[in-house]
């Protein structure tokens, strides 16, 4: 590894002596396996991103916004994509991707916020953790991964999935303000005291998490700058942080888990053009990433997890859009998934609970499978329940 | 001044501006707690504009002129907190119940009424806060009472009473959340704000709560539960995180306990007691709270007497720290202490003084909340404030550096500060007035001591 390189490039001949455990061991024992979360915010409308045009009740209750079973990519009797997926589909065509229908949890709730931190922290209803559900993997299971950018967040702060009661993920900021950060020569002075003993806790973790913050600072530029990748990841924000992780990757960089937001599915009024152009930068960037890692061999040893806090209500409202609902589908992507295609038949448009899809599959239930059967680890101590194989991952 | 003065100021309010500082030096212990107290108890109420006044404004578009009026609320309540002639104890025990009785205001008008009244009672008796945020709007449409019926009731209220506002888990059953919650039907609100108790939503038959059995309505609910000792430990749990902030000292909580449970929950007696006590004072409680963004900015606020160009950029710079008043994360308010600390929010908080400083660029736009840029005026990306160091000339000499920034360190951070600001000196050197000032408090407000009190 590049170890010289970076102890040269601080310029600093002590620097072995102030760096942090991970410098100097063997980076994180990792399976090879890279877990990619993909959360998609404001609630994303599951029953028009997968469309079942062969329902007369879909249309019945949605009459101005369903998408018309003639413009629907259809994969199945029942299911299709929304025309804005083409690029999903070709994911779906070759196998490489699971749906997995009526996913959610008991007693819904229906705020984005709230229902978020459920997700996050996969909490019951009534339930209110502090730690997410990642944070919680850090914490117990993933050994070699004292080091926050083992878990990495692409954005400006780090959510609540990544926060565990001792561990932490690292948020990774446009690379040029992390430039910037990390050569403010005061703050690095400070991260050179030798502050870890001081008298006050508080304190002492303060200038703990300077350090780390530093180092995987350094570390990650270091990585970032390592591999370009010339293959065409769209111009969008989303594209570019799916690119960043495309480079961290080909870089060799240690991370095990990526966490990808793309934000703007409340779709209250007039929803199909702003849903549909959010669909498609989503389904561009996931197939240009997939490409790429298949490119590089990589795409079996990926998972790609796509959520959202909550589905919509199935009738459409008064300005042509859609209020909060609660069961919706979840994605699952990859090279080497056990079963690709659908998981659970479509929603049931008749029986509903206040006028929303009722959940048949514990959002918990997948998080326990990629625990378990991708992330190596025991679900057990960071769910609260057991839960058995879906078979799928 | 008494170390003892400095640690009162700092954690019953938001700390001492420079001037305040230049007052308390010298003054008795004794008188400096008194005067908290006294400057609390005599704050006019709030002026709460009624619904009809906003209407014309609110009709438009409801949700987005009620988001707005609530964004304006709470930066006047800022304002109040960073002012050194309101009173800071009030202010930030204020801050403690909308904390404890957590609660998303999407209506400014109803944001401003249920802060009127936690400020109302923030020192009186906690049976009237909490039977009043029992029939305070917000909260009633916060957690569902409205569609609390009868026929079908709704737990929401109930069980978040019992497990988060009075006596926690591990003291009542399923059951008894079921019996409260029926107590609870009925009690609406409208949207102008009242109260409305509707009796044909009421359930008016026999309860059994708690092993009592009666006819019982929502304020027997509350009389029941708050008779309970176990009440008043669980809300001394809770004044200790944010007073106190270290791990709990068993024996310390009991003595709390009683004190609060003897005076039936009146908090100012509560909060004399704390304050009073030799404990409080000792080297094991100090520098041990993380400033909550709200204290750390109001900190700044005080000190550096900021003006700011775009008020509306302190609420990005909040919500990029975690914590925006009237929208708490859930109903169990902020998680508090580390639980604000990420790699992002430390360099953040890390560079603020620089930010106001030297006019180093705080990016604060909102990148994964694209919702939020569009209700947001663009010009308040930036944190652009003046700052105003006159007071703060005042207190150093201006010539002998380790006196000045021991004077500073005094002044600003909790305990000694560690750095060895010698090897600092180059930061400053060469400089005088204002801008050698100006270098040695980049300095401090850098440090990660400062993020503490």
């Amino acid at each position: 590894m590049k170890r010289r390189t970076f102890l040269k490039n601080t310029g600093l001949a002590s620097a072995a002596l102030w760096a942090p455990s991970f410098l100097q061991q063997f980076p994180g024992q990792t399976n090879g396996k890279i877990l990619i979360v993909i959360q998609l915010s404001g609630g994303n409308d599951g029953l028009n991103t997968i469309v079942p045009y062969r329902n007369d009740k879909y249309y019945e209750i949605r009459p101005d916004i369903a998408i018309r079973d003639s413009e629907v990519l259809r994969v199945s009797d029942e299911l299709g994509f929304n025309p804005a997926l083409a690029d999903l589909q070709k994911l779906y065509d070759e196998g490489w991707l699971s749906i997995i229908n009526n996913v959610g949890y008991p007693n819904p709730n229906r705020s984005h916020f709230r229902s978020m931190d459920i997700w996050q922290t996969a909490s019951d209803s009534h339930e209110y953790l502090t730690s997410g559900w990642l944070g919680r993997y850090l914490d117990s299971q993933c050994s070699g991964c004292e080091s926050p950018h083992y878990a990495l967040e692409l954005g400006q702060g780090l959510s609540l999935a990544l926060k565990g009661k001792e561990r932490q993920g690292f948020a990774m900021n446009d690379l040029q303000q992390m430039q910037r950060t990390s050569k403010n020569p005061l703050l690095s002075y400070l991260g050179q005291q030798d502050a870890h003993d001081h008298e006050h806790e508080e304190v002492a973790y303060l200038y703990k998490t300077l350090l780390e913050t530093q180092s995987s600072t350094r570390y990650l530029l270091e990585q970032a700058g390592g591999r370009r990748t010339r293959s065409n990841f769209p111009a969008t924000a989303f594209g570019r942080d799916l690119r960043q992780v495309m480079e961290l990757i080909l870089a060799g960089n240690s991370s095990k888990v990526y966490y990808v937001s793309l934000g703007g599915f409340d779709t209250h009024a007039n929803q199909n053009g702003p849903q549909g152009r959010l669909l498609s930068i989503y389904a561009e960037g996931v197939k240009a990433l997939a490409d790429e890692l298949n490119k590089h061999n990589l795409w079996q040893d990926t998972l790609v997890m796509t959520f959202s806090e909550f589905g919509r209500r199935v009738a459409q409202n008064g300005s042509r859009g859609t209020d909060h609902g609660a069961a919706s589908n979840l994605y699952l992507m990859g090279g080497s998934l056990r079963k690709a295609g659908f998981y659970n038949d479509g929603p049931d448009l008749t029986n509903l609970d206040e006028g929303d899809l009722k959940y048949q599959l514990d959002f918990r239930n997948i998080y326990a499978n990629v625990l378990d059967n991708w992330l190596g680890a025991s679900s057990e101590g960071i769910l609260s329940n057991r839960f058995g194989d879906l078979g799928i991952i | 001044m008494s170390d003892r003065i400095k640690h009162l100021y700092q954690r019953a309010g938001f700390g001492a501006s420079p001037e305040e500082w230049a007052l308390l030096q010298g003054q008795q212990f004794s008188t400096a707690l008194e005067q908290l107290f006294t400057q609390a108890n005599a704050v006019p109420p709030l002026t709460v504009a009624s619904f009809e006044d906003l209407a014309e404004a609110t009709m438009a578009d409801r949700r987005k002129a009620g988001r707005l009026l609530t964004q304006s609320y709470a930066l006047e309540w800022l304002d109040r907190m960073a002012d050194p002639s309101e009173s800071a104890l009030l202010e930030r025990l204020t801050l403690f119940w909308h904390d404890h009785f957590a609660c998303r205001s999407l209506f400014g008008h109803l944001a401003i009424q249920q802060l009127n009244t936690l400020r109302e009672h923030a020192l009186g008796s906690f049976r009237d806060l909490c039977l009043a945020v029992a029939k305070d709007p917000a909260m009633i449409r916060y957690l569902n009472n409205q569609q609390n019926k009868k026929n079908s009731p709704n737990e929401n209220f109930a069980r978040e009473l019992l497990e988060l506002f009075t006596v926690g888990r591990g003291h009542y059953t399923e059951q008894d959340i079921k019996e409260a919650a029926r107590a609870f039907t009925g009690w609406g609100s409208n949207y102008k704000g009242n109260f409305r108790f509707r009796a044909r939503d009421h359930d008016y038959g026999q309860k059994t709560f708690l092993g009592q059995s009666g006819r019982f309505n929502g304020e027997d609910i509350i009389r029941i539960i708050l008779d309970r000792q176990e009440s008043a430990e669980f809300l001394v749990r809770k004044f200790w995180d944010y007073y106190v902030s270290a791990p709990v000292d068993e024996s310390l909580i009991q003595e709390l306990a009683t004190v609060y449970f003897e005076s039936d929950y009146h908090t100012e007696t509560l909060l004399r007691h704390l304050f009073s006590a030799n404990w409080f004072y000792e080297e094991r409680f100090r520098a041990g709270q993380i400033k909550s963004p709200i204290v750390l900015l109001i900190g700044l606020r005080r000190t550096l007497d900021l003006e700011f160009g775009k008020p509306a950029a302190q609420t990005r710079l909040l919500r990029a720290l975690g914590q925006i008043l009237f929208d708490p994360p859930n109903v169990a308010g902020w998680p508090g202490g580390r639980h604000w600390i990420d790699n992002a929010t430390l360099m953040l908080r890390l560079n603020i003084g620089a930010g106001l400083l030297s006019k180093r660029e705080l990016d604060l736009r909102y990148r994964n909340q694209p919702e939020l840029e569009i209700l947001s005026d663009p010009s308040t990306r930036k944190l652009d404030a003046s700052v105003t160091l006159q007071a703060l000339l005042n207190m150093i000499t201006g010539t002998d550096l380790a006196t000045d920034f021991a004077i500073l360190t005094d002044y600003l951070l909790p305990g000694p500060n560690r750095v060895d600001t010698e090897n600092l000196a180059a930061l400053v050197d060469n400089t005088e007035g204002e801008e050698r000032l100006r270098r040695m408090l980049l300095v401090l407000f850098s440090l990660p001591e400062y993020q503490t009190c």
